[in-house]
């Protein structure tokens, strides 16, 4: 057992961190619009560019050929400096992580250099209006028509879908076969005729995602990602790496927190028992949550998958950040109704939603707890 | 290099724990145990293997190693609700050591090793010590040192415990030899974190194999989604907690200053996941559970009797919201 960084992942930390606190941009427009994705898409360039983008993908493909550990400590920097939120994370994540483990030569030469430049910006398309947890019951059809796929259907939670360049699209290819064994894993051109993209307005006012609709939109097979009608474990290799721990750096509830104690030191209320009871309560979880990110780093740093514990991790930072801004909300006391004039930052309340909605993306609570109780404990179904 | 795993000669030490453990105090083994009967055998088994010695230096019997050696084995100790002070002789001979001078590692350490002597760990604060009279040496520790008792030292009186697996008594006390220690109450606190994960994994475990077997409705009870939610809830609550306990070893181990810090982190997750893996096993066993014959008041007792040792899981909060306070100002 050793917790100690290396000293190359050291001076990795050193390198970054100045250039984060010169480069990183401040004034940004929402990528909820056009004008904001174009911004945020030069930015993401710009990461390229410095050798920031990728740090723990291979050279071939534009990354840095760092070790998992450095990118947890990309991540953590750049939370620390403030960064813009990344409209790479679906490609560079996602899409990426995927074409390494179930993509042909031909399909990551493509693509993954394309992805770290920003050139091809990725959205998911998994979720539909009804196959949300029930991910199975995906309607949207791919008929085959000589080496193309004719492709019609919905998908909906799109996050990025109203400007993104790439899908990547469930969609049923064998309409005979049982829910889960006729599934194929598709790359779809956005910009291909037939696809249209709304965005979807968020009850915090915020454009996060969209749906998308497919309407006769012709998709070359060798697009197909995986086996055809073997799309489902290609989707749930993706799954796992969306609910895994290093794309979520315990270093931005370490700094909710301290937000919570200046929340409750501006109310007055910060020497009350109960408040401060409530407070170490959420501290350990805090710091069980970032030792549970290293026991992560160092499975994956030892080529194990994360597999069905994901499932663990995505329940422990879901749940932690929902009851970090519940609680931080609740000691705004009569604040908690002002959207200006409150002690909180002006970001809170976005933050605060934001929260409320970790327990359902990425797979609800319930789906993780069904994942925990058949899969891990081994329970009947 | 980051490296958050176990050796294998760690994993194998805490197997050969486990077999031990299993074998030497089953259920019926503690339940003579409750009617007052301490058999010294199983004593006698822990040091035979060395597990008393685990951190004791070479020199005076032990094997030489530090917590992150011990913690997996501590674990094991609550998994099998071990009837002996295990986790608190370990941490009075680690005290010793590190904070006694040589003629009082040359007089105690060799005896623990070798399971000549039982040592416990107290607070002056608390009103109970755990195995008072069963002691040779008590270390009873205060805000910045300790006090050495020996049995000439100590009067006890016994205490109708709720687990009699593990007796408190009430102590009066002599002077006792001083030592001035750095982080008192925290090692003794993760020593037991580590033990509280072992008892909420068997009461984990134990609940899983009968939610497995047990059927209602003709089907197994474990299929359904209320109960199958909330032993997930216990796994996760569980998973949360075991690097805590494996890292306030590790700053033990290392003497970092977060180490006390650490074991308050260690002492709150096991405890929130044991409260849990205790309510929920309860209620998942039903009518069951809730008689003498059925052997999960075992665990259940332990569990309840750890929540408050070296702090209650509400001082150990406390502790980290003036943490968290320093960190901020």
């Amino acid at each position: 057992m050793d917790l100690s960084y290396t000293p190359d992942q050291t001076s990795f930390r050193e390198e970054l961190r100045p250039w984060l606190a010169s480069s990183v941009p401040r004034d940004l427009a929402p990528p909820g619009t056009r004008e904001g994705f174009e911004q945020h898409r030069v930015w993401e360039r710009a990461l390229f560019d410095a050798g920031f983008a990728g740090i723990s993908w291979p050279a071939e493909y534009g990354g840095r050929a760092l070790e998992i550990v450095s990118q947890a400590i990309f991540e953590e920097e750049y939370l620390l400096a403030d960064g813009p939120e990344r409209i790479n994370v679906v490609g560079e994540k996602l899409m990426g992580r995927t074409l390494m483990k179930h993509g042909t030569d031909e399909q990551r030469a493509r693509w993954l250099p394309r992805i770290l430049r920003a050139e091809d910006v990725w959205s998911q398309g998994f979720s539909e209006p009804e196959a949300g947890s029930d991910l199975a019951n995906v309607q949207t059809r791919a008929v085959r028509e000589g080496d193309q796929w004719i492709l019609d259907g919905q998908k909906i939670w799109t996050s990025y879908g109203a400007f993104a360049d790439w899908i990547f699209v469930l969609a049923r290819t064998d309409l005979n076969a049982e829910r889960h064994r006729g599934l194929s894993f598709v790359a779809v051109d956005m910009r291909s005729d037939g696809v249209d993209a709304r965005p979807i307005m968020q009850l915090d006012g915020h454009a996060g995602f969209a749906e998308v609709f497919f309407t006769s939109v012709r998709v070359p097979v060798a697009q197909t990602i995986g086996e055809i009608n073997d799309g489902w474990s290609v989707a749930l290799s993706t799954l796992g790496f969306e609910r895994d721990a290093p794309a979520r750096p315990a270093a931005r509830y370490e700094r909710d927190l301290g937000e919570l104690i200046a929340i409750a030191r501006a109310r007055d209320v910060w020497d009350d028992p109960s408040v401060r009871d409530a407070v170490g309560a959420l501290a350990a979880r805090v710091e069980t949550y970032r030792l549970h990110t290293l026991r992560t780093l160092t499975r994956l740093q030892r080529g194990e998958s994360i597999g069905d514990d994901a499932s663990v991790t995505k329940l422990l930072w879901s749940e932690l950040e929902r009851d970090i801004f519940e609680y931080g909300m609740s000691l705004l006391g009569p604040y908690a109704g002002a959207l200006s004039d409150s002690p909180a930052a002006a970001s809170f309340d976005n933050r605060y939603w934001y929260a409320r909605a970790a327990t359902i993306y990425a797979g609800t609570s319930e789906i993780q707890n069904n994942i925990v109780a058949e899969r891990i404990l081994g329970l009947p179904r | 290099m980051i490296d958050f795993e176990f050796s294998d000669e760690q994993r194998a030490l805490r197997d050969v724990a486990r077999d031990l453990f299993a074998k030497q105090s089953p259920p019926s083994f503690i339940r003579t145990r409750w009617n007052g009967e301490r058999d010294v055998k199983l004593w006698r088994a822990l040091a035979e293997v060395g597990l008393l010695g685990i951190m004791i230096p070479e020199e005076h019997g032990g094997a030489g190693g530090d917590e992150v050696d011990a913690v997996l084995v501590l674990e094991e100790a609550g998994r099998a609700a071990l009837p002996e002070p295990f986790a608190e002789t370990l941490v009075a001979a680690r005290l010793i050591q590190l904070h006694g001078d040589k003629v009082l590692s040359e007089s105690w350490l060799p005896r623990i090793a070798s399971g000549d002597a039982v040592a416990t760990v107290g607070r002056e604060t608390d009103p109970f010590v755990a195995y008072a009279a069963e002691a040779d040496l008590i270390v009873l520790i205060d805000t910045s040192g300790a006090r050495l008792l020996t049995r000439d030292d100590v009067k006890t009186k016994p205490v109708r415990s709720q687990d009699p697996a593990r007796p408190l008594y009430s102590i009066e006390t002599k002077r006792g030899e001083r030592l001035t220690l750095t982080t008192p109450n925290s090692r003794a606190a993760a020593a037991i974190a580590a033990t509280q994960l072992g008892v909420a994994r068997r009461l984990l475990e134990m609940t899983v194999d009968y939610v497995k077997d047990r059927k209602q409705f003709g089907k197994p009870v474990g299929s359904f989604q209320a109960v199958k939610h909330k032993l997930a809830r216990v796994h996760a609550a569980i998973e949360d907690a075991r690097p805590a306990a494996w890292y306030a070893a590790y700053a033990f181990a290392r003497d970092l200053p977060e180490a006390s810090k650490a074991a308050n982190v260690a002492k709150v997750a096991a405890s929130r996941a044991e409260a849990l893996a205790n309510a929920e096993a309860l209620q998942c066993h039903g009518g069951i559970g809730f008689t003498w014959e059925h052997n999960l008041q075992v665990w259940l007792k332990r569990g309840l009797a750890l929540q408050p040792a070296f702090g209650t899981p509400a001082e150990h909060r406390a502790m980290l919201a003036r943490e968290e306070e320093a960190r901020d100002a």
